[in-house]
């Protein structure tokens, strides 16, 4: 059964790192935005009951009160999701703003920690602590939200071994069930990224981690979190069993969802969407009448399910052309120890997920 | 070109006037031409003054007793010295140049002079039309529709329309289609006497049929003896020509034989590297002749090529006496069965200002130059004859030799002749695997440091892989220079965010895009420029 995706791109600040088409947009926006929201999704014609939800960003935490249970209202099925998250800024919950959350439907919660060393978040543009981080853990557990994911990013600024074994220390102190570890991502789309591509001073560039340490931080969370029962199940995803994200699996196993918002993405089974990237112009466009959406390509599974599928810890499943077909690339990454083989099943090695675009390139045609 | 000029005397006089190129590359053409003349104008610039080639085409002009007119060009410009100039041309070359006629070519000043110079100085043609056919080829090219068009000067006989004749050093025989002159426009005519130069078509299918030298006697009543200075030109500087994109070899095999139709001097082998895939081994009059290949091919067949690093013809002596010819680095012979090897060496003469000579030394030196003659010659500039062997041309050197004299250097040189040297063959290896592409053909005194430089410069070059490569210099088997280039950290995108698969496939899409264009030699993939590294490798001084 299929997810449904709502983009919440709306941020109190923009951090340095971030290369998503999220910021900081102008206030009165915001409430239009959230009806036209409202609108599209009531709009959608539902061929089928969603069973999973996910509110990401943006920050949708920082949504009015109201809004939330208006936009999850419009979705059908409210109650027998099986898992609905939320995307959270560290440092606003209260107990009763996660309490409006459970009752609005929600009973997942992603945290946007990315760091618990104070020097390291200062750069990034973000306000909250360790210490509040534990204690706003604390208050969704007591308003009865106990599947809660953790986001860390490797290579940061002035990121060092010392200082993350620090931050995987308070994850095994605050034993969140699922974490998700993120390697910086040095781009043009984001004002770190572009600062390091530039040899720039600002945002800490100078003080990003090599892409060897950064590699090594990843390789040393992937053992710590084992070490806490918390086992990777895709390149950046960790769960303790039980407790993968269902909606994001969606995505890697090729499954359809739904999205809504600026910028979202769908994939109804056989054709892939996009909707119009900024906020404003979504605005604009849905309150004139027309289609938020600005793009629908075909899927292409038969490559797809090789970029996107090797992810996930268990591989998959290759046919015997697939295996013809590949065969050059194939027992290159097998002889090179990026691929390991077992019956009909390839997977990605420790070392190959180091070097996955390497390995996904090759089965791009 | 004819011109028929009334002179002052108020006779009518045939002027038959050909015009030579200036460069180095080009010094056989030149030199049939002057073969084909009695006279020369000695045009110098008024302001850039006398150049080495000039003083090269001069000597090549008193070696074929031509009557010699100085003249000075371009006076019109604000910078123009005739006067020293004079004095240049008196002293360097030793042509009494009170009388060197001053022309402004653009504003029409001398022209007038030059004329009435060229009538009385210049002595008539002796040749008689009677005599059995003898002309002289001095150029040719090739078209479309007429086949091969040959320049010639009638030095005896008559050349008429509908005649057999024999080229006598090919022994091609064919029967003239058409004959004519320029003025300036094509001309059609009856036929050509002697003393009179012009062009003549006889459906001849490629250019190497008509050989520039090359000389047009009759079937019937053929001259006993050809003209004199007929050479094979042979080429001396060789370099591998490559498709980027190796499903256009064909397209670039059809390309060199076009050129080729219209170029003798050119020639093309099938060439296999195990870098570059299928490419051609090609065969150069100079630097300037390959660029202008090059150039053709990328702009004309609009042809995207890889060019490997320009070599020379070596002469190796086998342990068992046999001669091999070698123009290929790959095709070098094993060190144990080579007795000795010979390289081509040439008198280089080079003219600049003294300002400059200083860093020109050092280059010359550096480039295993011997001097043979160091002269003041007035006007601030100093002339310098060296000795070199012609792979230190070869390399990077006219870039160098512009760079030390901010381009105030001129360039000329000729084959002295092969002089035996220690060269030995220089490998890369990278990841353990020998890049035939760049491999080179070095002076073993200078293999080390060549070696070292070459493999920095492919260091910074070669992108990060996924595991170490180590980049090696060797002759034989010994490694001569080590660097390592570090393995990448890692390439992993992490996010996939609220499902957005496009972005994903888009990077991966031109991750693809870029290793397309790298070369892949076992493990390792080599972008283009690297091949080109070796290119610059003598340039010691900067990245």
């Amino acid at each position: 059964m299929p997810g449904v995706y709502i983009s919440y791109p709306f941020c109190a600040q923009k951090c340095t790192y971030c290369n998503f088409a999220s910021g900081v947009f102008p206030r009165e926006l915001e409430p239009q935005y959230v009806n036209e929201l409202v609108a599209e999704i009531a709009a959608h014609r539902w061929a089928w009951q969603p069973e999973t939800v996910y509110l990401g960003g943006g920050t949708p935490s920082g949504m009015a009160t109201g809004g939330l249970d208006r936009i999850l209202a419009a979705v059908p099925g409210r109650g027998r999701w099986q898992e609905a998250t939320i995307e959270v800024a560290p440092g606003t919950i209260t107990g009763e703003r996660a309490a409006r959350w459970v009752s609005a439907g929600i009973n997942r919660v992603s945290l946007g920690v990315q760091s618990f060393v104070q020097r390291e978040l200062a750069r990034t543009g973000r306000k909250h602590s360790a210490e509040i981080v534990e204690r706003e853990v604390a208050v969704l557990r007591t308003a009865g939200v106990t599947n809660i994911n953790i986001d860390l990013i490797a290579g940061l600024p002035g990121q060092s071994r010392a200082s993350w074994q620090e931050s995987l220390a308070w994850i095994e102190r605050l034993a969140p069930p699922h974490v998700s570890v993120y390697m910086l991502e040095i781009d043009a789309d984001s004002r770190l990224g572009s600062e390091v591509l530039l040899n720039g001073k600002r945002y800490g560039a100078p003080d990003v981690p090599s892409d060897e340490l950064t590699a090594e931080l990843y390789e040393t969370a992937v053992a710590e979190l084992a070490r806490m029962g918390i086992e990777r199940y895709e390149i950046s995803n960790f769960a303790r069993p039980g407790f993968e994200s269902l909606h994001n699996l969606k995505y890697w196993r090729l499954e359809p969802y739904a999205g809504f918002g600026a910028d979202a993405h769908w994939f109804d089974g056989a054709v892939r969407g996009q909707n119009i990237e900024s906020p404003s112009e979504y605005v604009s466009k849905t309150q004139s009448g027309a289609s938020p959406c600005i793009g629908e390509t075909p899927a292409n599974p038969a490559e797809e399910r090789f970029f996107i599928g090797l992810r996930l810890t268990q591989g998959v499943l290759l046919q015997p052309e697939e295996w013809q077909k590949f065969e050059r690339p194939i027992q290159r990454f097998l002889a090179d120890g990026l691929l390991s083989r077992d019956r009909e099943r390839l997977r990605l090695t420790d070392r190959g997920v180091l070097f996955s675009n390497e390995v996904f390139a090759e089965f791009i045609t | 070109m004819r011109l028929n000029y009334r002179a002052e005397d108020g006779q009518l006089y045939q002027l038959n006037l050909i015009d030579t190129p200036g460069h180095v590359d080009f010094s056989y053409e030149v030199s049939r031409s002057l073969q084909a003349c009695e006279g020369a104008l000695l045009v110098v610039d008024a302001s850039q003054g006398v150049e080495a080639q000039t003083l090269a085409n001069t000597y090549l002009a008193l070696n074929h007793n031509l009557e010699i007119i100085p003249v000075i060009n371009k006076i019109d410009l604000p910078s123009a010295e005739p006067e020293k100039i004079r004095e240049q041309i008196e002293q360097l070359i030793g042509l009494p140049a009170q009388d060197a006629i001053l022309v402004s070519a653009k504003q029409g000043i001398g022209i007038k002079d030059v004329l009435e110079a060229v009538v009385h100085l210049v002595p008539a043609p002796t040749g008689s039309p009677e005599a059995p056919l003898r002309a002289l080829i001095f150029d040719s090219w090739f078209d479309p529709y007429r086949g091969v068009i040959i320049l010639v000067r009638v030095v005896d006989g008559t050349l008429r329309v509908g005649q057999k004749i024999k080229l006598m050093a090919t022994g091609a025989l064919c029967e003239v289609d058409g004959v004519g002159y320029q003025s300036p426009k094509p001309v059609p005519c009856d036929e050509l006497s002697a003393g009179e130069a012009g062009f003549l078509f006889a459906n001849i299918k490629t250019v190497s049929d008509a050989q520039i030298g090359d000389t047009v006697t009759g079937v019937e009543n053929p001259a006993s003896e050809a003209l004199p200075g007929f050479q094979e030109i042979k080429p001396m500087v060789f370099a591998g020509l490559y498709p980027v994109e190796s499903h256009e070899h064909g397209r670039l095999r059809e390309a060199l034989e076009k050129l080729r139709l219209n170029d003798s001097a050119f020639n093309f082998e099938p060439e296999n590297s195990v870098a570059l895939g299928f490419g051609f081994r090609c065969g150069f009059l100079g630097l300037l002749h390959l660029e202008i290949i090059q150039e053709r091919l990328e702009r004309e067949f609009q042809i995207d090529l890889i060019t490997t690093a320009p070599g020379v013809r070596y002469k190796v002596t086998a342990m068992n006496g046999e001669l091999i010819e070698v123009y290929n680095p790959s095709k070098f012979p094993d060190p144990s069965v080579i007795k000795h090897i010979e390289e081509p060496i040439i008198d280089a003469t080079v003219i600049t200002r003294e300002e400059y000579v200083g860093e020109i030394l050092k280059l010359l030196e550096e480039k295993r130059g011997t001097q043979k003659k160091f002269e003041y010659i007035g006007t601030g500039r100093v002339l310098l004859l060296y000795e070199l062997p012609l792979n230190e041309i070869v390399l990077d050197f006219y870039d160098r030799l512009k760079s030390a004299s901010r381009g105030y250097a001129s360039l000329d040189y000729h084959l002295a002749g092969y002089r035996v040297s220690p060269m030995v063959k220089l490998d890369v290896l990278v990841a353990g695997e020998p890049v035939d592409a760049l491999s080179m053909i070095v002076h073993r005194d200078f293999a080390y440091d060549r070696g070292k430089l070459l493999i920095e410069r492919l260091r910074k070059l070669i992108p990060r892989q996924m595991f170490e490569v180590a980049l090696q210099a060797a002759i034989g088997n010994k490694v001569i220079a080590r660097e390592t280039i570090k393995a990448m950290g890692k390439n992993v995108l992490a996010k996939c965010y609220g499902g957005d698969i496009s972005r994903k496939r888009k990077l991966l899409e031109k991750q693809k895009e870029g290793k397309k264009r790298m070369k892949r030699v076992g493990r390792v993939e080599i972008p283009q420029e690297a091949f080109l590294a070796v290119l610059k490798v003598g340039d010691g001084d900067s990245d």
